[in-house]
């Protein structure tokens, strides 16, 4: 994992993609930060980080883009997977490498606070509270673009990917609230997910018979949550959309709130990306 | 001692059959060649037996260890070479290196060792400082091969080593791999067959994704030939020579291939199996006063047996 961690970090240097990231990224974030804080002389951290979150959105496709998609690309990754190596500590170290370069850029916005307490007085808990909320979405960004290169052949591929998932995500809150919230709209729901797992299923296993199970069991327990709890299928659409808004658990730590329930769903949804990352390319060996 | 063992190995994908349970063993110290068309399954036989690709069906065992069960085990017995060497072109040569050292874990002192042994046996020592992106296609696929020797893996897989290469580098590549064969267990890819026979001990021809012939190139050869050749260069008038040697015991054909130089005539004969008419062919024709100016004889060679077995599979399917 360290060997694929320090290449990672090299080529991050030795192409121009780490200096354009950082470059943009602090240049963004210090024009907030003339504007918002020192032009207004605000001492109102907050919403500094909260409109970088969009840049660090933007700039995230350039972050992962060929974290897998370039390995593949290059056939690289004939190198790195004929080695001694688990898929997982590859993945593990292009994950870390791209966390790493993130957090190296944030500590440098952390000069921003910095100036502001020799003038005035800050509030630093609140100030960490945000920073904290920023590196855990941000990591989970980073798990989304790693996940969304690996199963794209080329880093253009991936860039436009991984860009069109994270702007779902910024809209999903938005995109929640104009969705229906009735009983029917709730099992319609439920139901397209069950077939799309089948399809899913039978793709990845190429089996029909368990795509088939899987499809009765999805019915079944369809049906038993209809004869039971009707409610849980208000507005169920909303909710299961809600499971992947990252911005909304952002908001606690901004208001200074050290939320646990929110730093686990962080820690889980990367895990979950990255679990996600390595079944792709190990399915990939197998078809 | 058996080192490899390929069972039943069948790779599909969808309904296309790329491999068809393809059976071989290679033996410890042995140059194995594979001998095929484009698109035979030479480099997906490669990718199996690296753990690269997994095999639909089947099984590969490296020194009698699975290589499904304990991938990290096989893999550290194995350098690979794939068909396009897998380089990074932004690290210099010393820099990819280290990072091939890292990742197949080959650390302490030995490590430098190997690394200054490894630069010099593929002769890159003095290209070490630069980016692999600005090296011709000779010194990357050198590197190519550094990086698979790297760890002093006791099996080499080297997919294509020659292609691309100017003449002037193939036998150098080809020199550097025998030297290889002396230490290691080889198992080598090509379309180009001098370079089979001039390297390999055995040679399996795949065609269609199956093993279609099997042997050394000698025994392929004699496997093959059912009859021998001769090409005669004589002086004089064709139609008399071609009469006098069909005259000739054991003689099967005679074919007059033209005048390729003033005043002669070329003629190919061919004779019964294990049977040598070279002398009574000398005899007859200075008997004739037909003064003989070149004898050659042919020998069926790999490229013939490899166009029969090749094509023998398109007539039956």
């Amino acid at each position: 994992m360290i060997a694929v961690f320090n290449k990672e970090i090299r080529s991050y240097f030795t192409s121009a993609i780490g200096f354009i990231f950082m470059a943009v990224f602090l240049l963004i974030s210090g024009i907030f930060f003339a504007f918002i804080n020192l032009l207004q002389a605000s001492s109102y951290f907050s919403p500094v980080l909260e409109n970088c979150i969009f840049v660090f959105l933007l700039l995230v496709p350039v972050l992962t883009m060929r974290t897998i998609a370039g390995e593949t690309h290059q056939k690289t990754d004939q190198l790195l997977l004929t080695s001694p190596l688990k898929v997982s500590d590859i993945v593990l170290g292009k994950y870390f490498a791209a966390v790493a370069l993130f957090l190296l850029t944030l500590l440098i916005t952390c000069i921003y606070p910095l100036i502001m307490s020799m003038y005035g007085n800050i509030s630093a808990l609140e100030i960490i509270g945000d920073y904290l909320g920023f590196i855990l979405m941000g990591s989970s960004f980073i798990s989304i673009g790693l996940f969304v290169s690996s199963i794209s052949g080329n880093q253009v591929t991936s860039a436009v990917g991984t860009f069109g998932a994270l702007l779902f995500i910024w809209l999903i809150d938005w995109v929640q609230q104009g969705l229906p919230t009735s009983l029917t709209s709730g099992v319609i729901f439920a139901g397209i997910l069950v077939i799309l797992l089948c399809i899913i299923i039978y793709y990845a296993t190429k089996n029909i018979y368990a795509g088939t199970i899987v499809g009765i069991a999805g019915a079944a327990v369809m049906a038993i949550v209809y004869f039971t709890k009707k409610t849980l299928y208000e507005g169920f659409t909303a909710k299961f959309l809600g499971w992947f808004s990252l911005l909304k658990r952002y908001e606690s730590f901004s208001m200074g709130i050290l939320d646990v329930s929110s730093i686990i769903y962080y820690i889980t949804f990367s895990a979950a990306f990255l679990f996600l990352t390595v079944r792709m390319i190990e399915k990939r060996r197998w078809s | 001692m058996i080192l490899i063992e390929v069972i039943d190995v069948t790779k599909r994908y969808g309904r296309h059959v790329i491999l068809d349970k393809i059976n071989f063993t290679v033996d410890k110290g042995e140059v194995l060649g594979f001998l095929g068309p484009n698109g035979a399954g030479k480099s997906t036989t490669m990718n199996i037996i690296t753990g690269y690709i997994s095999a639909t069906e089947g099984q590969v065992k490296v020194d009698g260890i699975d290589m499904l069960e304990h991938p990290e085990k096989v893999k550290k017995k194995i350098g690979y070479l794939p068909e396009i060497p897998p380089l990074y072109p932004e690290m210099t040569v010393e820099e990819y290196l280290r990072f091939v050292c890292d990742i197949k874990k080959v650390s302490g002192p030995k490590r430098e060792e190997s690394l200054k042994q490894v630069m010099d046996t593929v002769r890159i020592s003095d290209v070490k400082e630069r980016l692999i992106r600005n090296l011709s296609k000779g010194y990357r696929q050198r590197i190519g091969i550094a990086q698979a020797i790297i760890g002093d893996p006791e099996v080499l897989i080297l997919d294509e080593p020659t292609v691309g290469l100017d003449p002037n580098q193939i036998i150098e590549i080809r020199n550097l791999i025998k030297e290889l064969g002396k230490r290691h267990t080889i198992i080598l890819s090509s379309h180009i067959l001098p370079e089979v026979s001039a390297i390999c001990g055995r040679v399996l021809i795949i065609n269609k994704g199956q093993i279609v012939a099997e042997g050394s190139p000698e025994e392929l050869s004699q496997q093959f030939n059912y009859s021998s050749k001769i090409l005669l260069r004589i002086k004089g008038d064709g139609e008399e020579a071609v009469k006098t040697i069909q005259g000739i015991e054991n003689v099967v054909s005679v074919a007059n291939q033209g005048v390729k130089e003033d005043n002669t005539v070329d003629i190919l004969v061919e004779s019964k199996k294990g049977v040598d008419i070279r002398e009574q062919l000398f005899n007859a024709m200075s008997f004739a006063n037909l003064p003989i100016y070149m004898m050659k004889p042919m020998n069926l060679t790999l490229e013939d047996i490899f166009a029969q077995v090749t094509t023998h599979e398109e007539v039956e399917k």
